[in-house]
């Protein structure tokens, strides 16, 4: 019997995508519109259990209360333009010359990119095993490179947008800065030269992942405990990361998924504290504009930080 | 000069300690089917139709290709650079071999060169097929994807799926003899009866190309999608998959005309034939292979693995017949 979700997919490609692709002239796509049916057919059930794991939370125990809730709906934009997967397809269309060129490049220098298993035969064979070796570095090359985004002033301009949020909420994993979302995506695909991309043949551990993800930033009272704070990342945990004083360069709790990176490099905070959430150095657009406003309030100030330009007061 | 490299042997004992050494169908044989979404292989009893095995690879099978001595089927992995080299009574895996980007793979009928496309990086690459030494590396815009052999092997023809080209390269020396605009990404390639016929899949017919030249001679409605085009074990019918349509039409070998069409759901792609006529299709969007009677158009399906692509069945010493047995003269 097939999975429940390849079937939606396969049904998505079959009625309504390849006739939509040849009707266009874009037939040359199908592939990657297949690979897109399959990734939005598992976003929207990322989202769909995001929400119903996540609004029980936090009507349970809220860290806050808000009677305007408008700020947290852009959020909603941000979630479903990057699960269901518009962002990811419009880029990868978009960079596809420039990725196909590098692969050419690297191919004439001699380079081929190995995988995981090339490095460690025994994994061979075991790809589940294989995933997970890839989802603790991948963690880890995350974890840098969200450490590096407070670090450099140009960055944190971009990354701010993130941080900007007064009322975060489950919906607000997804809230960046599309500049900032590209470099993450020339960060990991740097990796991916090195080591290759994961398996992707577990779409349900990339969901359970991408869910706790999510969990992380919801607004509930909620930790772990002493072990569990150790081996996930709680609500609580990443929430002293969002705190209004952990805005900018000197923060803590920078891990996605695992703390390990944390305890290891020293930025851990395990004290159990809920602090309130948001940048104020940013502009009040970044935390209540609409998502085209939130990208070019972003943007300008990338520009001024580019330049020096102090931020206005 | 040309880059000449060789292909890194990568040492096989401890995938061979890990691997499952192969299956056993009995007499019947088994069917090889390429799960790209699930990077794995499903071996698949052709006499009772099960799946036996499911040999889990590292990332995006596609394509293979039997070696000409018939002792191992290389299987390409796209995205983890791999050629497996199975053995292809058994299954069991033998040894891995890393190139860039393996999407489609074919020995030539003389035996004497093995090309590769790499759909994502723009390039094809022709190997000497004994020593797997690299000869050629031929840059080709844009998504080079099916390739097939004139009878005498001097030519090799690739389908550029994103420039809606087809191009003609020397494969002793690696020139390209021609490129031409041939209609809307054209995908299966197939040699037959002096002509180059070409699946155009952003269009509802088969291109008839003049080989010395690439010029349309001919265009055959089929159906929407007409994506991959496979001659008869007894050379009387070519089939060609709809992917669009859902559809695989039969065409007379001689006159070329379609006299019927099946009705099969789900996106045929490649397809094989079984010892006692049925044809075995790959569904790429139902995860299943579909067994069709080629009398009846009626069929039944086979779970396997997300996006099944290339099939293959050892109960013949071929890969689907992709060059046509008469010559330009018959």
């Amino acid at each position: 019997m097939s999975d429940p979700f390849d079937t939606v997919a396969g049904w998505v490609q079959e009625h309504l995508l390849l006739p939509l692709l040849y009707h266009l002239g874009l037939m040359a796509w199908e592939e990657v519109a297949y690979g897109w049916a399959l990734f939005a057919t598992y976003g929207a059930a990322q989202v769909a259990l995001m929400y119903a794991i996540c609004v029980p939370l936090e009507r349970w125990r809220p860290v806050e209360r808000w009677n305007d809730q408008r700020a947290v709906l852009t959020d909603v934009l941000y979630t479903i333009i990057a699960r269901v997967g518009l962002l990811p397809l419009v880029s990868f269309v978009a960079f596809y010359r420039v990725q196909v060129a590098l692969n050419g490049w690297l191919t004439d220098h001699g380079y081929v990119p190995p995988t995981l298993e090339r490095f460690i035969p025994a994994l061979l064979g075991h790809p589940a095993v294989t995933f997970l070796c890839y989802a603790l570095l991948l963690d880890l090359a995350d974890y840098w490179r969200h450490r590096l985004s407070h670090r450099f002033s140009w960055w944190w301009a971009l990354h701010s947008l993130h941080h900007a949020q007064r009322q975060m909420t489950f919906w607000s994993d997804d809230r960046n800065h599309i500049l900032d979302d590209l470099i993450s995506a020339l960060w990991f695909g740097a990796i991916a030269l090195l080591i290759g991309v994961p398996p992707m043949q577990f779409p349900l551990l990339i969901l359970l992942l991408r869910l706790l993800e999510s969990i992380s930033h919801a607004n509930v009272r909620l930790d772990f405990g002493w072990l569990g704070e150790r081996l996930l990342i709680s609500p609580r945990f990443h929430r002293a990361h969002h705190g209004v004083l952990a805005a900018g360069e000197r923060s803590c709790n920078y891990g996605a998924v695992f703390p390990f990176w944390d305890m290891l490099f020293g930025t851990a905070d395990f004290s159990k504290s809920y602090p309130a959430t948001g940048d104020p150095s940013a502009e009040e657009v970044l935390a209540t504009g609409s998502y085209l406003a939130q990208q070019w309030a972003g943007l300008r100030r990338f520009m001024r930080s580019l330049r020096r330009i102090p931020e206005p007061q | 000069m040309l880059r000449i490299s060789s292909l890194i042997l990568f040492a096989a004992l401890a995938a061979l300690a890990l691997f499952p050494r192969g299956a056993t169908a009995g007499q019947s044989g088994l069917a090889f089917v390429l799960n790209s979404g699930a990077a794995s292989l499903s071996l698949i009893d052709v006499a009772t139709e099960r799946e036996i095995r499911r040999i889990p690879l590292a990332r995006e099978p596609h394509h293979m290709a039997l070696s000409p001595d018939h002792t191992g089927l290389l299987v390409g992995d796209t995205v983890a650079n791999t050629l497996y080299v199975f053995n292809p009574q058994t299954g069991a895996l033998m040894r891995q071999l890393t190139v860039a980007d393996p999407y489609q793979l074919q020995f030539s009928p003389d035996k004497k060169w093995f090309v590769v496309n790499g759909l994502a990086r723009n390039q094809v690459d022709i190997y000497d097929a004994a020593s797997m030494h690299l000869l050629h590396r031929v840059h080709l815009a844009a998504m080079p994807s099916h390739i097939n052999f004139r009878p005498d092997s001097a030519v090799v023809f690739i389908s550029l799926q994103q420039t809606n080209r087809v191009a003609a390269i020397a494969t002793a020396s690696g020139a390209v003899l021609w490129n031409v605009e041939v209609g809307s990404t054209p995908a299966g390639v197939l040699w037959h009866d002096g002509k180059l016929l070409v699946g155009l899949m952003g269009a509802d017919e088969v291109a008839v190309l003049n080989p010395e030249n690439g010029q349309i001679e001919r265009r055959i409605p089929t159906g929407r999608g007409a994506h991959n085009l496979f001659l008869s074990p007894d050379g009387k019918i070519i089939y060609a998959t709809n992917r669009v349509d859902g559809t695989i039409s039969l065409l007379d070998a001689k006159t070329l005309r379609v006299t019927r069409s099946f009705h099969v759901t789900g996106g045929p792609d490649d397809l094989d034939f079984a010892p006692d006529g049925k044809i075995w299709a790959t569904l790429r969007f139902a995860h299943r292979v579909a067994v069709i009677d080629p009398q009846t158009g009626s069929y039944h399906t086979i779970t396997v693995g997300r996006s099944p692509h290339g099939i293959w069945l050892n109960t013949h010493d071929r890969f689907p017949v992709q060059i046509s047995a008469r010559s330009p003269s018959e």
